[in-house]
């Protein structure tokens, strides 16, 4: 009964609050520039509307173009049923299938392929995105991998279920978690690193690498890109969480409300930021990045010095 | 018994090789596969033994001795595996290079080199060892030279000649040095502790680093291996080069030959360094083979941080971590060997078919070569450790083996880098995808940029099976990660402790790769359904309403490395030279050429000033000594010739 229950919820997180995301983020983004905006569930009637119309292909493409949007859903939904990201954790016994070296590298390989699939095209918008995303996973991935990695060592293991179970400093979880927040805006594609509402794709890095999707393949591939989101703005609040020591005492209720709560707002907070702030020169992204690079040594510092 | 009668059907090979200089590939091609196959079961069934042949008296008293153990197993292995696709893939190459080359020749220095590499694996003295090396050596130097009727390859032959000169000096003063401590040639009576080792152990690893191509000895593998012939740089880069690595393991972490507690920190900082220079030199090359190259030095980098882990570990008494250091790193030495002779075999068969390395020249080749292209994109996922591939089964084991010196080393210091070497690994993990979507993105993908790209057609059906059986290794190594930890776990017994490897890996690869072919699959049959009611569209790329989208228009391997490559600008100068020509410049101008160009400081600063002076000094002394009178030669071999007495008589 609790696992079906489990699963349920699991199921109706993974399948409705990704796009309901999108909806508020651009919700809250329409309020900020003072227009009423699309209605909060728009984003399903989209993708709805996307998955019944016909696609276009390149005549360049090849079996990498259309594989890589299937292989990318497929990575992002195992991630997404693997990663703690909502403190819905279903009671089986897989914790060492949620390795975050594991989970880092499936979803690489995710971006690995649809960089390929963007060059594929032979269009020059692909490779440039695809360029400048493969200079932002270079930024990121060291950062994750050190920050998680220093909350890890308070856990004893690389298990991302481990982790999130065991007290660490409050001090690592702050500094990992905010770490997260900046990298998600850059993993992600927001602002500041990347606008993804100018009409200009020479700007963009994701919307120009999907430039030549439609279709069903764009539907899956927006769906895939609202659940990363999702994602990783709910590893970043529960690592924030984390650094309250009493939070696993909570009842699973109250911490499943308080971690969705939290995703909505933090997804909330990125479209006021989205409001306000100007996208970043290319060349500073570098430097954008530091900050969350230099809390994670900040936080693998402490860690070692603990342990 | 079973190495045995593989050397000799290779040996046969090399004699009908060096008879018939321009047979066609099977005859050759066949006895190596079955020498391959025999060695490969010899080293799956074979037990471990030693043996001994005395040589004749006048030879010295040390004989011919051989060691087989789960660890020379393991390279026996790998020279197996890898040499069965090359043997596959060899006629199909070599027959466009037919003009040039004498065939014969190769096969017989392929084989030559293959048997001297089951030598260097299997010697139990230094004096074996060293004669194995020095064949390998020069046979895979006659292989360098090959088609030596080009310039550079002269050129990349003779470097790679003064590198293995220089390793070899090295490793033999070390040798001798040990000889000199411990009086034996054996490897097992060697044990030499405290500040004696110091020296004979810096000395062969010099010697090995120099063949391994680790930084900072690393600047012939990127000149020698690309002018080879590609199955040659397959062999040369995926099993050659680990030849040292597999005497690292051996002296120095497998046995207390050498207990000399400096070399795990050496190690585990060169091999930091080197995959790093390794994979940003990578970055730069527009060669194809070139770019490979680098990437060896990065995987041998990766390959040595794993020994220094399992050194550090050995060193402050954690076996556990001592065994995850050292099963990554030979787990990691077999990856490698299997996905860098598929990518240098993919490379091969480009050349062969487009007469082109140049990657700016190439592109569209997926539709041309899609065999290739499928088995050239598995190489690069594995390459870039990319799940549920091999190389990240490795790569994995290795991040576990830092996380093991995080958590248990005794000082802060060390528990800080065992977290920062996950993230610098992390960050050559970030940077090699960079790479390999830039290689696979601008040779396979697109349009074609030249003509010959355009008339590029797929490989022979030898040249393709080659590929695929790699390919199929990739995937069936990674999914099948847990099965190869048993034969780890016997090398891992052979450290003091018994093998803990099974506790350590703990992630459930094989069903995460069912799982995510299940979830591929079914999304795969839910956009079949529904391309049924609207069938998609085939329609040309958009080129924003201009018309006429040419191959030009497509980014270039160097626009996508930029934005890497001036990042980390203060190790190399970096400059991209615009040069626009016309009457009218600014608006219409006739031609407009981009070239961009890097220069490591490491090679214009250190290494140019240091051969030139050493040309200058050697110029001023050989002048005097070699003057070209034969009286003056014939009193040098007097002299030697007494001085070789009188140390005889001495003793």
């Amino acid at each position: 009964m609790r696992i079906a229950l489990l699963t349920a919820i699991q199921l109706v997180n993974i399948l409705i609050l990704p796009l309901l995301l999108v909806g508020i983020i651009r919700k809250v983004k329409a309020l900020m520039q003072n227009r009423i905006g699309a209605p909060m569930l728009q984003p399903f009637h989209d993708l709805a509307k996307m998955l019944r119309k016909s696609e276009t292909i390149s005549e360049t493409a090849s079996w990498v173009f259309i594989w890589t949007p299937r292989v990318g859903l497929a990575v992002a939904v195992i991630a997404a049923v693997l990663i703690p990201w909502s403190s819905v954790i279903l009671p089986l016994d897989w914790a060492s299938a949620t390795n975050f070296l594991l989970v880092i590298y499936l979803l690489a390989l995710g971006k690995f392929l649809a960089m390929l699939a963007a060059i594929d095209t032979g269009s020059a918008f692909g490779g440039l995105g695809a360029s400048r995303e493969a200079t932002i996973s270079m930024l990121v991935e060291p950062t994750l991998v050190i920050g998680i990695g220093a909350l890890s060592l308070g856990a004893g293991s690389t298990d991302l279920l481990a982790i999130y179970a065991a007290r660490t400093s409050p001090f690592i979880a702050v500094l990992v978690g905010a770490a997260l927040v900046l990298v998600a805006l850059a993993e992600l594609s927001r602002m500041p690193v990347d606008d993804p509402t100018t009409h200009l794709e020479l700007t963009m890095v994701h919307e120009a690498m999907i430039l030549e999707y439609s279709g069903r393949s764009l539907a899956i591939i927006e769906y895939a890109t609202a659940l990363r989101t999702c994602i990783f703005l709910g590893l970043a609040t529960q690592t924030l969480f984390h650094a309250w020591p009493s939070y696993h005492d909570l009842p699973m209720l109250v911490r499943y409300t308080a971690g969705i709560a939290a995703v909505m707002t933090l997804g909330a907070a990125v479209a006021i930021a989205e409001g306000v702030l100007v996208k970043l020169k290319w060349r500073s992204v570098p430097n954008f990045l530091a900050f969350a690079t230099v809390m994670s040594l900040l936080a693998a510092l402490i860690a070692a010095a603990q342990a | 018994m079973l190495c045995g009668a593989a050397v000799l059907v290779w040996l046969s090979v090399a004699v009908i090789g060096l008879l018939k200089r321009q047979q066609s590939g099977l005859i050759f091609s066949i006895p190596t596969i079955i020498g391959c196959a025999l060695l490969l079961l010899a080293a799956l069934v074979g037990k471990s033994c030693t043996m001994t042949f005395p040589l004749p008296w006048f030879l010295g008293s040390v004989g011919f001795s051989f060691v087989v153990d789960p660890l020379s197993r393991w390279f026996l292995a790998i020279i197996g595996v890898i040499g069965i696709p090359v043997a596959l893939f060899s006629p199909g190459y070599l027959h466009h290079l037919r003009h040039r080359v004498s065939l014969g020749f190769v096969w017989a220095a392929l084989v030559l080199l293959m048997t001297s590499m089951v030598g260097v694996v299997l010697a139990a003295n230094a004096l074996v060892f060293l004669v194995a090396w020095e064949v390998m050596a020069l046979s895979s130097f006659i292989l360098v030279i090959a088609d030596h009727e080009q310039r550079d390859i002269r050129r990349a032959a003779f470097i790679y000649l003064g590198a293995t000169r220089i390793g070899t000096a090295f490793l033999m003063a070390g040798f001798i040095w040990a000889h000199h401590v411990t009086d034996s040639w054996i490897f097992s009576e060697w044990g030499l502790a405290g500040s004696v080792a110091l020296g004979p152990a810096l000395l062969i690893f010099i010697g090995l680093a120099t063949k391994a191509g680790s930084w900072p000895f690393h600047l012939w593998l990127p000149i020698a291996h690309p002018a080879a012939p590609a199955p040659v740089s397959a062999i040369m880069s995926g099993v050659m080069i680990k030849t040292a690595i597999y005497a690292m393991a051996r002296l120095f972490v497998l046995s207390d030959h050498f207990v000399v507690p400096a070399l795990g920190p050496i190690l585990l900082i060169l091999g930091a360094i080197s995959a790093f220079w390794g994979v940003i030199f990578a970055l730069l090359q527009h060669d194809l083979k070139r770019l490979l190259a680098y990437h060896s030095v990065e995987n041998i980098g990766i390959i040595m941080m794993g020994l220094g882990v399992s050194l550090l570990g050995k060193s402050y008494g954690a076996p556990l971590l001592t065994q995850l250091g050292l099963a990554a790193a030979l787990f990691h030495t077999l990856n490698h060997a299997v996905f860098k002779s598929l990518l240098f075999l993919g490379a091969g068969a480009v050349d062969a078919r487009a007469h082109l390395r140049d990657v700016e020249k190439l592109g569209g080749l997926i539709h041309r070569m899609p065999w290739t292209a499928g088995a050239f994109v598995v190489g690069s996922a594995a390459i870039c450790a990319l799940p549920p591939l091999n190389g990240f089964a490795s790569e994995w084991m290795l991040y576990q083996g830092f996380f093991g010196l995080a958590q248990s080393s005794p000082t802060v210091g060390l528990r800080l880098g065992g977290l920062l070497l996950m993230g610098w690994l992390a960050l050559i993990g970030a940077l090699a995808i960079a790479c390999f979507v830039k290689a696979v993105g601008v040779v396979f993908l697109g349009n074609p940029r030249s003509q010959e790209a355009e008339n590029a057609h797929e490989a022979s059906k030898g040249m393709v099976a080659a590929q695929v059986i790699l390919a199929l290794l990739c995937a069936g190594l990674g999914v099948a990660a847990p099965l190869v930890l048993y034969p780890l776990g016997r090398i891992a017994a052979q450290t003091s402790s018994p093998s803990a490897l099974h506790g350590a890996w703990t992630i459930p690869i094989t069903l995460l790769a069912l799982l995510l072919i299940g979830t591929v699959g079914v999304l795969a049959a839910w956009m079949h359904g529904l391309s049924r009611a609207h069938p998609a569209r085939r329609f040309i790329t958009w080129e924003c309403g201009f018309g006429d989208l040419g191959p030009r228009m497509q980014y270039t391997a160097a626009s996508f490395a930029q934005p890497i490559s001036r990042m980390f600008g203060s190790i190399y100068s970096y400059a991209v030279e615009v040069t626009i020509k016309g009457r009218n410049r600014r608006h219409f101008p006739e031609t407009v050429a981009v070239e961009t160009m890097h220069e490591a400081h490491l090679e214009t600063k250190v290494y140019s000033p240091l051969l030139r002076s050493i040309q200058r000094m050697a110029g001023v002394f050989l002048m005097r000594l070699q003057a070209g009178s034969i009286h003056q030669y014939l009193i040098y071999m007097a002299v030697v010739m007494g001085l070789l007495l009188w140390v005889g008589v001495g003793q």
